[in-house]
């Protein structure tokens, strides 16, 4: 169940997050006071200058980091660690080099099935393969794959555990120019059809402005969230559109 | 007509032929002295005693069972201990000073404690062959474990593995390829180390035939013991 659309989902309440220093390394203020809410279904972007702490945010969603102060919630309870509901994309995608394509996908299903759940593990093995594309590579290991069929095997692989969340941190910036784009395009073809909700760090405000809902723009660190930015612009959008162009001029703008 | 051309298997013979031709040769016209070098013939005619008269197999058995029980120790122990020093911080604290500290001491130089501790037969060598061995495995099996993606760690965490299925799903896999640099070097050691413990003190075993026979004067059993002392490991 992925929570009716509109619902609030996840909320940054006033986080902050130093991590303390020792040896000779001075304490590093991250965040300094951040307040975010996240609604399920929807396909938030977020960015910043390089290093702000863009990505520190996913780590805090995903129960990877605790807030030095605040809370992050999901669906209204404080977060505690690592959980299903909450699966991170990672940029260089992690994925398990010594497990075909399909184990790679079956992972998280058989730790399921292990404690008594083990519905349909072939058919969603086979359901996330064909929804990104890569049916035809069940037998392949994560070598035999292509920057951009990795990253859809990443996808693939935290999708088949049912999550509410999609954590993506820069996913696509591993990519040539032209597999990026089609990247984008897949991405948010499998938000369509899942309707997971997305958190989506980028340092490209384009890309940003032509996938998100709402494009959150993070201040320098210790970070803060300066804007958030609703595109009202129908999709699919392109990079080319003026009124796309538009909004990601002044969105730069902001980050200057 | 085309020329016969000979194998790459065949031509690679050529070398070592010719070796053992030469050296034949040599002995056969006193151009060395086969007191202390006999020629592969001698050689070859000892070794036939040694088959039959069923000495080799005893010693050989002596020496592979010590071998065997001490890398499998060194092995199963090394394994864990490597993982464990890599993967928990109180783990490492008490360990990891403690094989800095030991490793440096030959292990052959506690061998004569050894048989103080465990006896003139097979526990003396298990445990120096088990001690010399564990180290290239704990290290190699401890930078295995350490290379790690942490993101595939959090990534098997986030998808509900517990701690147990991460080491045995993830840690383990992960590490395999430098376990197995260290196991191959174990066994490396393990076959060096008997030798030399059972020329120190053993009552049976290859290197305790090699000694016997040099103190007889037996050069050519001594040849037979050293090839059947060596390594055997193909370099690919």
């Amino acid at each position: 169940m992925s929570g009716a659309p509109g619902q609030e989902l996840v909320r940054f309440d006033r986080v902050a997050l130093t991590f303390p220093g020792g040896s000779g390394r001075s304490p590093v203020e991250v965040i300094r006071e951040l307040d975010l809410d996240v609604q399920a279904s929807e396909f938030v972007a977020i960015i910043g200058p390089s290093g702000c702490g863009k990505s520190t945010l996913l780590l805090l969603l995903a129960g990877y980091l605790a807030p030095s102060s605040g809370q992050v919630r999901f669906r209204g309870k404080p977060i505690s660690g690592p959980g299903r509901e909450r699966m991170m994309v990672f940029q260089q995608p992690a994925l398990f080099p010594w497990l075909t394509t399909a184990e790679n996908v079956a992972y998280g299903l058989k730790l399921k099935a292990n404690r008594g759940d083990g519905r349909n593990v072939k058919e969603t093995v086979a359901a996330m393969l064909q929804l990104v594309q890569l049916e035809g590579f069940a037998r392949h290991y994560p070598s035999d794959l292509s920057g951009g069929m990795r990253q859809r095997l990443e996808i693939a692989r935290a999708l088949a555990v049912d999550p509410q969340v999609l954590l993506m941190g820069e996913p696509l910036a591993a990519l040539d120019a032209l597999t990026r784009r089609t990247m984008q395009r897949e991405v948010l073809h499998i938000w369509e059809k899942t309707r997971k909700t997305i958190l989506f760090v980028t340092h490209d405000i384009d890309e940003a402005v032509v996938m998100a809902d709402r494009v959150v723009v993070m201040a320098q660190r210790p970070t803060f969230v300066l804007e958030i930015e609703e595109v009202r612009l129908p999709r699919p959008r392109l990079r080319e559109d003026p009124e796309v162009g538009k909004l990601a001029r002044r969105l730069s703008t902001l980050l200057e | 007509m085309r020329a016969a051309v000979l194998p790459r298997s065949a031509v690679r013979l050529i070398g070592p032929l010719t070796v053992l031709v030469t050296w034949e040769l040599a002995a056969r016209f006193d151009v060395i002295n086969t007191l202390l070098l006999p020629p592969p013939s001698k050689a070859l005619a000892d070794l036939m005693v040694l088959i039959s008269s069923g000495y080799l197999w005893k010693a050989l058995y002596a020496s592979l069972f010590r071998v065997v029980c001490g890398f499998a120790l060194a092995v199963t122990v090394g394994v864990m201990l490597g993982v464990a020093i890599a993967r928990i911080r109180l783990i490492n604290d008490f360990f990891d000073p403690l094989v800095e500290l030991l490793r440096p001491i030959s292990p052959l130089a506690l061998f004569p404690l050894a048989i103080l501790w465990f006896g003139i037969g097979d526990g003396s060598k298990i445990f120096v062959i088990a001690l010399a061995a564990s180290f290239p495995v704990i290290l190699n099996t401890f930078a295995g474990a350490r290379s790690i993606d942490a993101n595939l760690i959090r990534a098997s965490r986030s998808l509900g593995a517990t701690e147990f299925e991460i080491f045995s799903g993830i840690v383990l896999p992960a590490s395999l390829p430098y376990i197995f640099t260290g196991v191959r070097l174990a066994w490396g050691i393990s076959l060096i180390v008997i030798i030399a413990a059972e020329m120190v003190g053993a009552t049976v075993g290859i290197g305790y035939m090699v000694l016997e026979a040099q103190q007889t004067f037996r050069t050519a059993a001594c040849a037979d013991g050293c090839c059947l002392g060596t390594e055997r490991r193909r370099t690919d």
